[in-house]
């Protein structure tokens, strides 16, 4: 289905009705399960997913100790469910798709964690994805943040991440970024995915899958950091409202 | 007639998004920016932080302020080169900030800062007291699962031999290594020392310590270790203790280990028991019993209150209460209490709303 991108160009609304530079609902939930150390639920508009964090502890059996050079190792399990897209797929134990996404996150959180508090020992992140509609990579990230905090992992800053797409009919100068895609964009139009670390502009995960003008990019990276500076704001209430209520206690 | 992010951000702060809120409502400009935002970062984007932090803790609309602030990875503690970092915190290369690395309140002692994370795995110290379970044994060591980072080590030289013979472990000793822990096993011990990489040293070579049967395993971990953290086992005095329960339930014994295992067990009354022994009797008491995996014969009346002990543990954790033996003496009574006050139906569940009105009644108990 293409988008129609008349009525974009008259009424500069998307298909969901958003503006430009607005990001879908954000609905995070932390310490949803109480058996796993650290917990998320995350919803970025129709993307659903939910994280848990297991460890720091001693990794399985005939899998050698840790990381190397006194680090904690992280491992990373994502697991799409059936019912997650639009039509019902059985997928490979194997997925490429999926076994590059948990390489990226593996990549993103062996930087940003201070691993070398917990030599010898693995940080496993399971992650179920209930609901596709875009965004996947930015939405386990997110999701797997809370869940590390949850867990009181220690990490230098937040990791957040958000897409942002270009409006890149033809050549045409006029192309407009656009901001969190969702599935139905992400078919349409080129979107790169952003994950800086913290309010500052350190860009830690950067990943493209389609092809765009050089000229557009930078459009495309200022509006994503910008989103994700907004997603930090959001994810960062979350965690002051559960450490309130943490500390004030739910009785007394 | 569009989706707004901003009324939802509304519901989870509500006053820190009244500016972020005013923000976005702005007309959205139909030209995107160029390269609106400097691409390159300094240290001084960090102090922006601490006045959001101040927005937040200032809250209108409520009336109790925490009495502890939260503070979120990534956010500045202190500027001030004064202080020292401790654990939970960090300092960015080329700078003298100390930046929080987890969430969680602030500690303060003399000059060194650090922050308790919310929840976090247990962290061993020496001189704890811990519930474990052998995941492994080895040729002269068993590993024991102690809800740490890493496996505690058990060697075989730090435990009390039966019969409590003093002599050097022999190789006849270690061919027998499943004799005394095997697989499975739970066991009380406390850890003697530290190693490089945070992981623990255990022994139990007190009469006090050793494996455990006649009872039930409850873990509330996830808050192990918590230094007034609520909802776990907090270090205290005294740490195993003996319930005199109603019903006919007898004495139950209650050992909360540090890292969040809990066993409560039927109260044995031996020898063994016995705490001040003098060392020279020592030999005499640990008969070849402390290893078995027997259990003993336990009353029905006697396992009820077990379970209903377990369950004050898990109302008062559910709510958010630490536990210690006050707590959970106080919880047993006012269990009894609800169960006098209820008509009717008895149900020993303790969650939900019945378990709330245990520990507020607990509570209640302690502020009076």
């Amino acid at each position: 289905m293409p988008l129609d991108t008349s009525t974009y160009a008259l009424s500069l609304l998307r298909l969901d009705g958003r503006r430009w530079n607005e990001l879908r609902r954000i609905h995070a939930q932390i310490s949803t399960q109480a058996a796993a150390d650290g917990s998320a639920y995350l919803e970025m508009g129709n993307t659903k997913v939910i994280c848990t964090v297991s460890g720091p502890s001693e990794g399985r059996r005939g899998q050698g100790q840790g990381g190397e050079g006194g680090k904690a190792r992280i491992e990373v399990e994502v697991n799409l469910a059936g019912f997650a897209g639009v039509e019902r797929k059985k997928r490979a134990r194997g997925d490429r798709r999926i076994a590059e996404l948990q390489h990226t996150l593996t990549q993103a959180y062996t930087s940003t964690l201070l691993t070398h508090l917990y030599p010898h020992s693995t940080i496993l992140i399971t992650l179920h994805i209930l609901s596709l509609d875009g965004s996947l990579l930015a939405a386990t990230l997110n999701a797997a943040t809370l869940a590390l905090i949850d867990a009181g992992i220690p990490m230098s800053n937040y990791l957040v991440a958000c897409t942002a797409g270009s409006t890149s009919f033809e050549e045409s100068d006029n192309a407009d970024p656009l901001l969190d895609l969702n599935g139905q964009e992400e078919q349409e139009l080129p979107f790169v995915t952003v994950g800086i670390l913290g309010d500052g502009d350190k860009v830690s995960v950067l990943v493209m899958e389609s092809r765009v003008q050089m000229s557009r990019l930078e459009t495309m990276l200022v509006v994503a950091v910008d989103g994700c500076k907004r997603v930090r704001e959001i994810l960062d209430g979350v965690v002051r409202e559960h450490g309130r209520n943490m500390v004030e206690g739910a009785v007394g | 007639m569009s989706m707004r992010v901003g009324k939802e951000e509304v519901k989870e702060g509500e006053s820190e998004s009244e500016d972020v809120n005013e923000s976005e409502r702005l007309p959205a400009p139909p030209k995107p920016p160029r390269q609106t935002h400097p691409t390159t970062t300094n240290s001084h984007d960090y102090d922006s932080t601490s006045d959001i932090d101040m927005d937040i803790d200032e809250p209108t609309h409520s009336v109790k302020r925490a009495r502890k602030s939260v503070v979120t990875p990534g956010e500045l503690v202190t500027s001030d080169p004064q202080w020292m970092r401790g654990h939970g915190t960090y300092i960015p290369p080329s700078t003298t900030s100390i930046l929080s690395t987890v969430a969680g309140t602030v500690l303060k002692t003399n000059k060194l800062l650090s922050v308790t994370p919310l929840r976090a795995r247990y962290t061993p110290e020496i001189g704890d007291l811990v519930v474990g379970r052998i995941v492994e044994v080895q040729a002269r060591r068993w590993k024991v699962d102690v809800a740490a980072a890493l496996l505690a080590a058990l060697p075989l030289s730090a435990i009390n031999l039966p019969g409590g013979i003093l002599r050097k472990r022999t190789a006849v000793d270690e061919l027998n290594i499943r004799t005394f822990f095997t697989e499975g096993d739970l066991l009380v011990a406390e850890v003697q020392a530290l190693f490089q990489d945070g992981s623990a040293g255990l022994h139990t070579r007190s009469l006090k310590y050793g494996k455990l049967r006649n009872g039930y395993f409850l873990s509330v971990s996830g808050t192990g270790g918590s230094r007034g953290r609520k909802g776990g086992v907090a270090r205290s005095r005294r740490q195993v203790f003996t319930l005199t329960t109603a019903n006919g339930g007898g004495e139950v014994d209650v050992i909360l280990g540090v890292n969040g295992y809990i066993w409560i067990s039927k109260h044995v009354n031996s020898a063994q028991g016995n705490k001040d022994i003098s060392i020279t009797k020592l030999e005499e008491q640990v008969s070849l019993g402390v290893y078995s995996s027997q259990n003993e014969e336990i009353a029905p009346a006697t396992r009820r209150e077990i379970a209903r002990v377990t369950g004050v543990i898990r109302a008062l954790v559910e709510n958010g209460v630490g536990v210690d033996e006050d707590m959970v003496v106080r919880g047993y009574e006012a269990c009894q209490e609800v169960d006098l006050e209820e008509e009717g139906e008895r149900s020993d569940w303790l969650g939900g709303e019945k378990g709330r009105r245990v520990v507020e009644l607990a509570m209640g108990a302690m502020v009076t």
